[in-house]
């Protein structure tokens, strides 16, 4: 009676957006029109067209919804807004698989170059930068978008601020990595590691970004909880230090506005250290503060145990926050870069461990008495063998940072090594850990589908990241080593190219262990699959079989 | 050392010299904060947040 009696009207987020979109798809219509390249007249053509698609599914919703938005409490409990973090969890988990597969099929390439298949859209060059922004930005960044908003509001106790602007938030994100990936293909890059996209798609990632920002600090602000949980702080930390660290690196002038093509505002070696500046704090604040952010508040959960020490985790949440930012330069060690500058970076890596060390203590010990339940969860064996991979990548990192151990470390597989035993063993565990819990929870679900399958795809991939790491140590080292030879006359001892022949066998366990971890995310995307599919019926059998376990 | 007073000089002084000390005040203030003794029992209320259910 009373909706019928009230009038039906677009909301301002819902006139501006559609407004917004319809001129953005005439504009995008006319630079793709004027176009001076075809990869920009390719992306312009996309925009427009998903302009056009964004302006007709507002319109659509509008149409469809009920005359008043979704309440803010239902009972007197919240109404949680989850349609977005359902469909972020789904694109996670749909990234994580193509990035795990590019990544195998670069490693691949490594080891047998015949792979490259002579074509330019499948060359090493434009794969490998598919593959690291595909796992980094698309699958963890998705994962975090997704966590993010679904903690906020829980500890918040209060439903997320905005109507449209979540799912601009989502598709935006997405979109923007549409964009990004298949700029990669087909040669579009600024070239700078890990903020490869070019000058428009780091416009619209500013708008994606400042609007989640909005979202999320709204949220907080409207919140029924008198204290802001410790994840929040870390979601924060990582939310505004990635919008100070894109701007910082991107200030680009482009050639035209109708091509793809720009340059950076400096060069040089003030270019190196804004590079490494952003890239490292890109491992800071997007690979670190926003997973501790999930493995503060799943882990608990999972564990049914509270955080250890909310006061070390204030203490050790500061600690990185003040000394992150510096670490950068030792991306740096023994180049142009000023020599006080190198040992600047080298000093507050070493002193980063103990804040490091800070939050793996504190998620190992959150399991004080319930570490019998690593034996039953698989989900929770998985989070906490992932801060245990935190802890070592975290000692492993500072000691390559210090001068003289990076001067054998530098350039060599041993990078690569390190890099992979933070990236699958940290992050990629966390986030599986948090997906296995977050979607039985969105759907409603008792529990998962199969906590075998979870099994299996716990040990298929620990055993792909033991064989990668320990590949990569060993090859990385060597190389090291083989590059420094001298004969006793001083000529160098092995020409580059018996280098590259001595890293064969490693390559190919590299390979091997890649394989393990995609088939290990491809159990889990059944498993999850099969999960949101399940009805009530069938979810009884998985709680059978953990009491069986 | 301060020969020259240009705009330049006066900022470097300023974060040489003003911004090290705030950072550690800061964070010394954060310590003394998470570690003052009242403060525990809203500590361990927050440690059990994510283990409330609606």
């Amino acid at each position: 009676m009373q909706q019928s009696q009230c009038t039906k009207w677009m909301t301002h987020g819902e006139a501006g957006l559609m407004l917004f979109f319809s001129m953005a798809a005439f504009v995008c219509a006319f630079a793709a029109a004027k176009a001076l390249d075809a990869p920009f007249a390719f992306h312009a053509s996309l925009a427009a067209v998903a302009s056009g698609v964004a302006s007709f599914a507002i319109m659509n919703r509008y149409l469809d919804r009920p005359a008043s938005l979704p309440p803010e409490e239902i009972n007197g409990k919240p109404n949680y807004n989850v349609g977005p973090i359902k469909f972020a969890s789904f694109m996670a988990m749909f990234w994580g698989i193509a990035g795990f597969a590019v990544g195998l099929l670069i490693a691949s390439q490594l080891a047998w170059p015949a792979l490259n298949f002579d074509l330019p859209w499948t060359s090493f060059g434009r794969l490998r930068p598919l593959h690291t922004s595909a796992v980094i930005f698309a699958f963890g960044g998705n994962v975090l978008i997704a966590t993010s908003f679904y903690v906020v509001q829980r500890t918040c106790r209060t439903r997320l601020v905005g109507d449209l602007a979540p799912w601009f938030v989502v598709l935006g994100y997405n979109f923007f990595i549409l964009i990004a990936g298949t700029g990669y293909l087909l040669g579009v890059t600024q070239s700078k590691e890990y903020a490869e996209p070019e000058w428009y798609a780091d416009l619209w990632l500013t708008i994606v970004w400042v609007v989640y920002l909005v979202v999320f600090v709204m949220t907080l602000v409207k919140r029924k909880e008198p204290h802001i949980f410790v994840a929040n702080w870390f979601y924060l930390a990582f939310i505004v230090t990635i919008a100070v660290l894109h701007l910082g690196n991107n200030p680009a002038l482009p050639v035209s506005v109708f091509g793809s093509k720009s340059y950076i505002a400096w060069g040089g070696v003030q270019d190196a250290m804004f590079q490494w500046w952003y890239g490292h704090n890109a491992v800071g604040f997007f690979l670190t503060a926003g997973f501790l952010a999930i493995m503060y508040y799943f882990i608990p959960k999972r564990a049914e145990r509270p955080v250890y020490s909310y006061r070390l985790s204030i203490i050790h949440f500061w600690a990185l926050i003040f000394l992150y930012i510096w670490a950068g330069p030792h991306h740096l060690h023994h180049t142009a870069l000023p020599d006080w500058t190198q040992t600047l970076g080298m000093t507050f890596s070493i002193m980063l461990w103990m804040p490091s060390w800070g939050g793996m203590i504190n998620g190992l010990m959150t399991l004080s008495g319930a570490w019998d339940k690593l034996r039953t969860d698989p989900v929770l064996r998985m989070l906490v063998v992932s801060v245990a991979f935190y802890g070592m990548s975290t000692f492993e990192g500072p000691m390559m940072s210090i001068k003289v151990v990076n001067s054998l470390s530098h350039y060599t597989d041993w990078t690569i090594g390190h890099v992979h035993s933070g990236a699958l063993g940290w992050v990629g565990f966390v986030s599986f850990g948090a997906l296995y819990c977050l979607i039985p929870w969105l759907w409603d679900r008792k529990g998962l589908y199969s906590l075998k399958l979870v099994n299996w795809h716990f040990w298929t991939a620990t055993i792909g990241i033991v064989l990668y790491i320990s590949a990569m140590w060993v090859s990385g080292i060597l190389q090291g080593l083989m590059w420094r030879a001298y004969t006793s006359l001083g000529f160098l001892e092995y020409s580059f190219l018996e280098t590259v022949e001595a890293m064969h066998p490693f390559y190919v366990i590299r390979a091997a262990g890649g394989a393990l971890f995609l088939i290990g995310a491809l159990i889990m995307a059944y498993n999850l699959w099969m999960t949101v599919r399940a009805s009530e019926a069938d979810v009884g059998t998985e709680l059978a079989l953990q009491a069986a376990e | 050392m301060k020969a020259i007073l240009t705009v330049h000089n006066i900022a470097s002084d300023l974060v040489t010299s003003v911004w090290t000390p705030v950072f550690v005040g800061l964070f010394i203030a954060i310590v003394i904060y998470a570690l003052w003794p009242r403060n525990q029992a809203v500590f361990d209320q927050a440690s059990r947040m994510p283990l409330r259910e609606d």
